[in-house]
């Protein structure tokens, strides 16, 4: 018995098991706080990305998840979706949120971006975000260094150039793609 | 001067305090007493006036206010550092002078006080001091410091940070020269870039100041003309190649040469002689790498210049390089051991 | 096994200064780096750390008779491992910003030496009160070098201490004339240079010390 496999490893075993029972238990009891608390991190920012909505619910349009949002009576309002693309440091993760015929942007949220502190990080500031309400969904949006002429133009941030453009392209490529594939249903 | 030298500078009175003992010292034995870092470090300072001159006529004010910070903050870093380390201070010999004054030509005309101040220390404690004083750095103290005050405050040292659209002074309203061209894709007149009134750091504008003082340098032979010579045929070399695959309209050779920090780089930057390779073709080879690689950032990256990276980057290589270019020992080749 | 080695008081202060894991071992270096630019991700880091490494040493000390010497790092990876996975979905679900912000440095406190050389060192060898002390002890030297890195990097960095949590400004917002904060500190060259030089000031108070002793002495 010593010198067997069993003998030398029944710790190992045993250990496993026990640390195995513990975890799912721990998964168990956890996850669904671990998941709303990630739902909340989206569903929660759809009323400050479309006005007049309170609440939103996941649907697959064209392969991409994107959320409905809705308002308090549950009449459909507006889309929030998901887009995400390389910044200047590393994948920028965005929501952007449109009026139901996805004819305007209604706003912008960053999920997650790791941009130069000080510098690029500017995207997630309310001041720079707040440019991205009420802009045109069916042209492409274009970055400018001085206050924007027209109607599609989005004031860079100086010494961001990077930053500002990649995040107007993940805009228009997000927006872009939603809208044929909308067209498409 | 050598450790060698310094070595028997110090044993000599020794050797005559004992009479008549044969004194016998390793080489070299006769070695130019002029050849002093003081002597040195003050053909820098002398060489710099040009450069000074030039920037004094373009930026006015902000060149002398940024010397002053820049070199002030250098000499009390040294005092402070030496003074740490329990070593005797060492201001008279000119170093902490001239770090502060390239590092202050390195930079922008508007930047705050602070990004002097905080560039001369790091420059002379983690750039100079920590690695055992002058002649015992790896990297370039100066450019050491520009890096770590680039990557702290990059919105007062980056691209747009030399622009002041409101300012007084006609040439820090625009870019950059190599800015406008890397962002725009507009070229700047060659007579501007050789006069030096495009915008820039305090230093860098004109290619006339820098070719003045580094003429000076090269035949007092502060300066190995080997490096500059390296640096701008590798330059030379790749931006040729790129006009003649993919040539810009109005924007040559020379453009490249006289624009961007290249020209202060290459005389008063990369030939520092602490960082520097010892001999000869090390010293051209290190110049031709510096040469490529701000090439590479220049028209690669995300940064329109790149002689402050190239120069570090090159410092780091230093070693291999010496070990590469071994010199042939007075009399011939050492044979090889067969194994 | 015999139960000689440092007393559990002996393991205790020997954990805080005298073998600091950050500033005399050098152990645990990646979260030192990685997560302490705010004194909020030090302290929940040093925290999931406290956590791991008493369970992990408890756990360790009681089953040391039980282990055979060629399967005892299998069962200390095996019980860091099982602790981490706990601390993380604790952090997921009772502190989603923190988890969020700590991202992947929590799960790779398995790979932190700290724990596996505590358990190699003092836990397979030594009885329960001594681990347990010996945790305690370790963890609260990593807390404080991981502490004395944070404040200086989220000084300089962001000008303030405890900013998420409490909100305390320490250097008063000022035009860019007159001051800025230095983005290099919240990036990884700052941790490094921060590190390097906090340590130089260790050594120096310790070999000062160590004249003042020998003065004495003498």
């Amino acid at each position: 018995m010593k010198n067997s496999y069993i003998g030398q490893a029944w710790l190992v075993i045993v250990l496993s098991l026990c640390f195995g029972v513990a975890l799912a238990a721990v998964q168990t009891a956890l996850n669904p706080k671990i998941e709303s608390n990630k739902l909340r991190d989206t569903i929660g920012q759809i009323p400050s990305l479309v006005p007049g909505a309170a609440d939103g619910k996941a649907e697959t349009i064209g392969g991409q998840t994107v959320y409905r949002a809705v308002d308090a009576q549950g009449q459909h309002v507006g889309w929030v979706i998901p887009a995400r693309g390389q910044g200047f440091a590393d994948v920028i993760e965005l929501l952007v949120g449109t009026d139901k015929d996805v004819k305007q942007i209604t706003g912008l949220y960053v999920l997650k971006q790791l941009e130069t502190p000080g510098l690029g990080d500017f995207i997630t500031g309310d001041a720079w975000r707040s440019q991205f309400k009420s802009k045109p969904a069916d042209v492409p949006l274009v970055i400018t260094k001085t206050a924007p002429k027209t109607d599609s133009e989005v004031q860079g941030i100086t010494g961001a150039t990077i930053s500002s453009r990649s995040v107007v392209g993940i805009v228009n490529g997000a927006v872009e793609k939603f809208r044929s594939a909308v067209a498409n249903e | 001067m050598t450790d060698e030298a310094k070595k028997e500078e110090q044993q000599a009175p020794k050797a005559e305090a004992a009479a008549p003992v044969l004194h016998v010292a390793p080489g070299p034995h006769a070695f130019s007493t002029s050849l002093t870092t003081r002597r040195m470090m003050f053909d820098v300072l002398l060489a710099l006036v040009p450069v000074f001159a030039a920037s004094l006529w373009q930026f006015r004010l902000y060149t002398v206010i940024q010397l002053v910070i820049c070199m002030v903050s250098a000499l009390l870093a040294e005092t402070l550092f030496t003074a740490m380390r329990k070593k005797p201070i060492l201001i008279r010999d000119g170093s902490a002078l001239v770090t502060g004054a390239i590092l202050a030509f390195s930079l922008p005309a508007k930047a705050p006080w602070y990004v002097g101040a905080v560039g001369s220390f790091v420059a002379i404690g983690i750039g100079k001091v920590i690695f055992g004083g002058l002649g015992q750095n790896i990297f370039n103290p100066a450019m050491l410091g520009r890096a770590f005050v680039m990557i702290a405050f990059p919105a007062f040292l980056g691209a747009t940070a030399y622009v002041v659209p409101d300012a007084a002074i006609d040439g820090l309203s625009r870019a950059t020269p190599l800015t406008t061209l890397k962002q725009l894709g507009q070229n700047t007149g060659l007579l501007p870039l050789f006069l030096g009134t495009t915008n820039g750091s305090l230093g860098e504008t004109s290619a006339l100041a820098c070719l003045l003082g580094g003429a000076y340098l090269c035949l007092r032979r502060t300066a190995s003309w080997e490096i500059p010579a390296g640096i701008v045929s590798a330059v030379a070399a790749i931006a040729g190649l790129m006009q003649w695959l993919a040539p810009v309209a109005g924007w040559t050779v020379l453009h490249e040469l006289f624009s961007g920090a290249l020209l202060f780089g290459a005389f008063y930057i990369a030939t520092d002689p602490v960082t520097s390779p010892l001999t000869p073709r090390g010293k051209f080879v290190f110049g031709l790498g510096v040469g490529a690689l701000v090439m590479l950032i220049r028209k690669l990256s995300g940064y329109p210049e790149g002689v402050m990276f190239a120069v570090l980057i090159m410092n780091a290589v230093v070693p291999l390089i010496n070990q590469w270019t071994i010199p042939t020992p007075v009399g011939g080749v050492v044979l090889e051991k067969k194994s | 096994m015999s139960n000689d080695g440092p007393t559990p008081l002996e393991r205790f202060i020997n954990g805080i200064l005298p073998e600091n894991p950050v500033y005399r071992q050098i152990l645990g270096i990646c979260p030192t780096l990685a997560v302490s630019n705010t004194m909020e991700g030090a302290l929940t880091m040093a925290g999931a750390v406290a956590f791991v490494l008493i369970c992990s040493n408890i756990l360790v000390s009681l089953i040391r008779g039980l282990l055979k010497p060629h399967l005892r790092i299998l069962v200390f990876t095996l019980t860091i491992a099982a602790f981490v996975t706990i601390a993380d979905r604790f952090l997921a679900a009772y502190m989603y910003d923190m988890s969020k912000l700590l991202g992947p440095y929590i799960p790779l406190i398995i790979v932190n030496c700290i724990i596996i050389a505590r358990c190699e060192i003092c836990a397979s060898k030594q009885r329960l009160g001594a681990a347990v002390m010996d945790a305690v002890g370790q963890s609260l030297g990593f807390m404080l070098g991981l502490m004395s890195i944070a404040s200086v990097r989220e000084i300089l960095g962001f000008g303030t201490w405890f900013g998420k949590w409490l909100g305390w400004r320490v250097i008063p917002a000022a035009a860019p004339e007159i001051w800025s904060n230095w983005v290099i500190m919240i990036l990884p060259p700052g941790a490094f240079i921060t590190l390097g030089l906090l340590m130089g000031v260790m050594n120096w108070i310790e070999a000062r010390s160590r004249k003042a002793r020998k003065a004495v002495a003498a």
